[in-house]
């Protein structure tokens, strides 16, 4: 984490300059020239810091997310895209985009939640929310919203249609304070939740009719899991755009190192989500001269891995 | 009582699966419900398992009547060995059987339950199972998981849907030894059987179902006789006497 500090494309300050600073600033010493001192500060504390924050809660998210939505539906291919909450949220982002007045975070999260209300409402029969119709009706919101977004970009001015189609790419360059105070509290607080409920997640992944013959009722166990899940990642989506895979990769990773018991996934989940996700970043934004929008990278990895878990999986 | 059950009737929409069903079921003892296919009796073992909500009739469990238990509480009174199916993640043996005790913990599970279900899987003899992936055993092997699991649950009535389906002879053997432990120990055991000649060696006391409903014995019938059996099979069968228990064999 503190290492990404030192990265960055900026011709101005160096890594040796900001070492110089953090010197200075332990033990009082007067060389530096002031006018750079003060840009050093600017670009640790108010463009780097906040990144790295950012993306580490990001990171933490959705990887946290995608393992839970995982142990729900009892599918390891599954991630938060799947119940449609990337799309929801990401039309409700466009939306705020072109219509300004609406809050961009709040429109997004918005639609997010509701998307996944819709998929679980369009699954839910007399006898419950079976797990494959829960993924079709996921599968048809997300295609509902994905529908409403290109109509939206469609109708939109070409100036306003940039910002949707980069935002929709998922980036973190202008990460700022101001993000990370409207995205700390939701993430921050659905990841404890789901920290608490990282046991019984065990329980559901077994099955229904196990869950209920060991006395926890799996629908109200299920909403329990799902709110928070979704919670989380449609926070990141507000505050970030789609940052493809990652919930469905990370979290595979994570089982590899550590096997399938949730009560040690969850809190891996949350540390190696957010460093594994702040590496990525650093790649991203150092590889090449201009910065990849990080949502493009993370699938251009993912994509393959994907259809490597596809292929290599047993059952 | 063990189990009392009063006037059920239970159908999915229109079609009625149970009618009118009264029983009762012994304390302490090892019973057994046997009947065809398709007769109700699973449906039945579900029903007083909770798993099935039941609208007209009346089911208590030792004396506590099955709508008014919390879920929770429900799971201390009775245990159900469900029909298993494989997961998706390779959970270890140890970790299926610790989710048997769901309904004592709140978050995460402390050392007591630990140590309970050390014991079951120590009661069950499956301890060189321990660390392997459930998903990886044989069919047999992951019975004797979900049986430690519901030993670990620690219920007063334990309610078996065809427990020795996939146990080979050494198994089946090892978990009826296992059942007789656990009666003697005071618990009440209520089963699904297959094989009545299993049943006739082992059981205290029989249910018989036919379509949907119970067939009472006359005072001078036993569930073993052969006229009985014909009735409830709808097939010929012969029976031998063998050390004053009866085999039962097709004909």
């Amino acid at each position: 984490m503190i290492i990404s500090l030192f990265i960055g494309p900026s011709e101005v300050v160096g890594t040796y300059d900001i070492l110089a600073w953090m010197k200075n600033l332990l033990i009082h010493s007067q060389e530096l020239d002031h006018e750079k001192y003060e840009m050093v500060e600017a670009v640790v504390f108010n463009v780097r810091l906040p990144r790295v924050i950012l993306v580490f809660l990001i990171g933490a998210a959705l990887t946290v997310s995608g393992n839970s939505f995982q142990a729900l539906f009892r599918n390891p291919l599954v991630s938060p895209d799947i119940l449609g909450l990337s799309s929801g949220a990401a039309f409700g982002a466009a939306l705020a985009l072109v219509y300004p007045f609406l809050s961009l975070q709040i429109t997004a999260f918005l639609f997010g939640l509701s998307a996944v209300g819709l998929s679980y409402f369009l699954a839910m029969t007399r006898r419950g929310v079976s797990t494959v119709s829960l993924i079709l009706a996921g599968i048809i919101v997300s295609g509902i919203f994905t529908a409403l977004l290109t109509i939206l970009q469609f109708l939109t001015d070409p100036f306003k249609l940039q910002a949707i189609v980069h935002w929709t790419m998922g980036n973190l360059h202008n990460a700022s304070w101001s993000k990370v105070k409207s995205s700390h509290i939701p993430i921050i607080s659905g990841l404890i939740f789901l920290l608490v409920m990282r046991w019984r997640m065990n329980v559901i992944a077994l099955g229904d009719e196990e869950t209920r013959a060991v006395g926890l009722n799996p629908e109200r166990e299920k909403i329990l899991i799902l709110l928070p899940a979704a919670l989380i990642a449609s926070s990141s989506v507000a505050v970030a755009g789609v940052i493809g895979m990652v919930g469905l990769a990370f979290p595979h990773m994570v089982r590899m190192m550590a096997g399938p018991d949730n009560r040690k996934t969850q809190p891996i989940s949350i540390a190696f989500g957010g460093s594994l996700l702040l590496l990525v970043d650093n790649f991203s934004r150092t590889v090449t001269f201009f910065e990849i929008p990080i949502g493009i990278f993370t699938t251009l990895i993912g994509g393959p891995f994907f259809v490597y878990l596809l292929k290599t999986r047993q059952t | 009582m063990g189990i009392s059950v009063k006037n059920l009737d239970f159908g999915y929409g229109k079609a009625r699966i149970l009618h009118d069903i009264t029983l009762q079921v012994p304390d302490g003892k090892f019973s057994v419900l046997l009947g065809k296919n398709g007769s109700g009796k699973s449906t039945l073992l579900k029903i007083i398992a909770g798993l099935l909500p039941y609208k007209n009739g009346e089911i208590r469990i030792l004396e506590n009547d099955l709508h008014s238990l919390k879920s929770s509480e429900a799971a201390k009174l009775i245990g159900y060995l469900p029909q298993f199916h494989v997961p998706a993640f390779p959970f270890t043996v140890e970790e299926v059987v610790l989710t048997g005790r769901a309904s004592y913990i709140y978050a995460v599970p402390g050392r007591r339950d630990t140590e309970k279900r050390d014991e079951a899987i120590e009661k069950v003899g499956i301890g060189w199972l321990r660390h392997r992936p459930y998903t990886e055993l044989s069919g047999g092997e992951r019975q004797l998981v979900m049986i430690a699991r519901l030993l670990a649950q620690e219920p007063k009535v334990i309610l078996l849907d065809e427990p020795l389906s996939h146990l080979d002879l050494s198994n089946q053997i090892r978990f009826l030894a296992l059942i007789r432990e656990l009666i003697v120990s005071g618990l009440t055991v209520m089963a699904v059987l297959h094989d009545p000649n299993v049943a006739f060696m082992q059981a205290d006391h029989f249910i018989l179902i036919k379509n949907g409903t119970i067939r009472h014995l006359e005072k001078n019938e036993n569930p073993w006789d052969e006229p009985v059996l014909r009735d409830l099979y709808e097939v010929p069968v012969k029976t031998i006497p063998f050390q004053q228990r009866t085999l039962v064999i097709p004909v």
